[in-house]
């Protein structure tokens, strides 16, 4: 094992790690208890109680009150001035910028419609403006900044930023993304793509959180997925694992984007929802079709169940790859609830095989909406520099349950 | 979303108007439905204006015919316009500074109780219902509009479209002017009209602010109908070939079909 200036094996040098394990594991949940700490990071009471204790004296981290089941508990959080991160996720027809601090805590938002096919240039500009204004808005500016995470709807490859699968994103491909927001903020930029965000936030704060091993689905636009193994969102050689919008599930179907044939989004991207509904409803936008299938639109309900079986039967592919605990089903069509989620539930329990150790659970995101914002401020987070870092070799529990600490992101 | 087999909410045919030596509307046709954004949009000198402030009774048609949810109607004056439900906020806003929000939104137009005397109570929880229907990011309804943004007077000013509950909606250049945060906002309050289920005019030289909220454009070019497109799958270019009239699109609303 490697050490930091102290001897191998003394006393310092444990302390240390012990030390960079419980700020590795609070930057990672954002906020834990003592109690909880010492849960994930295997240390003792104790431990965690003086080490915490002298991290407080160091203004590393901050205490405050909270409870716990009804008990009052200390809850630990990196201290504030550590600095914000920025979240930016990109749409096919919106963008939404989110500001954090190191507790996760979104302390400002907004979102902004966007035209159809709107390029790089254009929307990369809006978006560095929209973050000074919102720095602005909380009385804070650049220097605060420690990174910022961009979500896009096509595969990334994550060490240039670049959309690595041509012909999906117009107006986005050839271009370094982190580089361009880079240059005009000053600030480190992160890309991915926003289903592998959505799964990192859900994996990290919300239904997933607690399991190595997850999917998240992202139903929008076009259809995408995450993959977390081992704790890890798995992004396979360039990005493209977990494009599941590109699996042909039609083989005379429509030509897609990407050149195949019968994509999976071809039949139920946003596209090919409306237009079966084109000659009784007229032109539809996808909000459209979500607002009439919740008040229970016949015609719109059935357009959006078959929609949820179409895409559980390519999950349960990807379920029988990656044998994950939970699939978690986010994205703004899922916003209609069972409707999507009811049928895509059943595709999946009928083509993955079944196991003797626990159920696949099919949920619904816990971050609704603003799971791909939040896993692009989480990416950001992960990538910045802390104060204390926890030792690149610790290795996860045996059971890979709780922190699992890891630098770089997750 | 646009229900062609439903009454639009507003048709207009052969809307024409001449100030002197100029025609500033040609026989101009123009629907709108419920839960629709239309956007107008043009050169300098299209007609526009002209148009919008026809719906809002500020100027009356030479020739041609309204209809609102199919019944021919004549809009002589602002108030008429108000009467059957036709909303507008122009480029000034017509907003007081002195005066708070809820009292703006209200200005000529406030609550009574049953012995006559101003219920400031309810237009007070009328004024946070409406702004919260638009999502509206204005924390307090008794702030002087003075101490608010230029967006956040867009805001109000688009709130106070909704007070007597209007079918229709014109909006002249909204965000002319704005921050990007404030844009998004005003972008946000549209989608919320349409969401609500009203017609909503937009007119605006942005063309990605109106890519961004409408359904359907109408390209107006000197005073005619030169366009009508899909804004979902439309791309900038052809719309900017119709507004300069480097393409003469052939369709029910082209002076070629006029013609014919």
């Amino acid at each position: 094992m490697s050490r930091r200036g102290a001897a191998a094996g003394s006393q310092t040098a444990l302390r240390e790690a012990n030390k960079g394990l419980v700020v590795g594991t609070v930057q990672r949940y954002g906020g834990l208890t003592q109690v909880e700490l010492a849960a994930a990071t295997g240390l003792s009471q104790a431990t965690v109680s003086t080490i915490v204790r002298e991290l407080l004296a160091a203004g590393v981290v901050e205490t405050a009150v909270t409870t716990r089941s009804g008990r009052r508990a200390q809850l630990v959080t990196l201290a504030r001035r550590v600095g914000l991160a920025v979240g930016v996720q990109v749409g096919h027809r919106h963008l939404r910028v989110a500001l954090g601090d190191f507790a996760h805590e979104v302390v400002a938002e907004q979102a902004l419609p966007l035209p159809y096919e709107h390029p790089s240039d254009t929307t990369l500009d809006r978006a560095a403006l929209l973050v000074m204004e919102m720095l602005e808005r909380i009385g804070s500016d650049l220097e605060e900044v420690v990174g910022i995470g961009v979500g896009v709807p096509a595969p990334v490859d994550t060490d240039t930023g670049m959309v690595s699968v041509p012909g999906v994103m117009r107006g986005w491909e050839g271009e370094h993304l982190g580089q361009v927001l880079t240059k005009r903020l000053g600030r480190p930029v992160h890309v991915d793509n926003d289903a592998n965000l959505g799964a990192l936030a859900e994996a990290t704060l919300g239904a997933a959180r607690g399991y190595r091993d997850a999917v998240y689905v992202r139903a929008s636009y076009g259809t995408g997925a995450g993959i977390v193994i081992s704790g890890q969102v798995h992004r396979g050689f360039a990005g493209t694992a977990g494009e599941i919008g590109h699996v042909q599930v039609d083989p005379t179907g429509h030509i897609c984007r990407c050149g195949s044939r019968g994509c999976l989004d071809t039949v139920v991207g946003a596209t090919a929802l409306v237009e079966p509904l084109r000659a009784t409803h007229g032109s539809l936008a996808l909000r459209d079709v979500i607002a009439r299938t919740r008040q229970g639109d016949p015609g719109f309900v059935r357009v959006v169940a078959d929609a949820g079986a179409a895409i559980g039967a390519v999950v349960a592919g990807l379920g029988t790859a990656v044998n994950p605990q939970c699939v978690v089903v986010g994205g703004e069509l899922s916003e209609t609830g069972e409707v999507l989620l009811g049928p895509l539930r059943e595709s999946v329990r009928r083509g993955v095989l079944p196991n003797q150790i626990a159920p696949l659970e099919v949920v619904p995101a816990q971050l609704g909406q603003r799971a791909e914002v939040m896993g692009a401020l989480v990416l950001a987070l992960r990538a910045a520099d802390v104060p204390v870092r926890a030792p690149e070799d610790v290795l996860l529990d045996g059971d890979g349950a709780g922190a699992g600490v890891r630098d770089g992101e997750g | 979303m646009t229900d062609g087999s439903r009454v639009p909410l507003l048709s207009m045919r052969g809307v024409s108007k001449r100030f002197g030596g100029v025609e500033a509307l040609v026989g101009v046709d123009l629907d709108v439905h419920r839960h629709e954004v239309v956007a107008l949009v043009g050169d300098n000198g299209a007609g526009k204006s002209t148009l919008a402030k026809t719906v809002a009774g500020v100027l009356t048609p030479d020739t041609g015919l309204v209809e609102i949810e199919g019944v021919p109607v004549s809009i002589p004056t602002p108030a008429a316009a108000h009467a059957l439900g036709v909303a507008t906020v122009f480029q000034d806003l017509a907003l007081c500074d002195n005066l708070d929000v809820t009292s703006n939104l209200f200005l000529g137009r406030e609550l009574r109780d049953a012995r006559g005397v101003r219920d400031d109570e309810r237009m007070e929880q009328m004024a946070r219902r409406i702004l919260h229907d638009l999502t509206s990011r204005i924390p307090s309804v008794r702030v002087p509009l003075a101490s608010l943004s230029a967006g956040q007077r867009q805001s109000v000013a688009i709130a106070r479209t909704l007070i007597g509950d209007p079918r229709i909606v014109v909006l002249d250049e909204p965000t002319a002017a704005l921050s990007v945060a404030q844009t998004a906002e005003v972008l946000l309050h549209i989608e919320a009209l349409r969401d609500l289920g009203l017609g909503v005019i937009l007119i605006s030289h942005n063309m990605t602010d109106v890519r961004s909220v409408a359904d359907r454009i109408e390209v107006l070019r000197h005073g005619r109908n030169n366009g009508s497109f899909d804004a979902r799958t439309t791309g900038y270019e052809q719309i900017l070939a119709a507004i300069t009239g480097a393409l003469r699109p052939d369709g029910p609303r082209s002076p070629a079909a006029a013609r014919s």
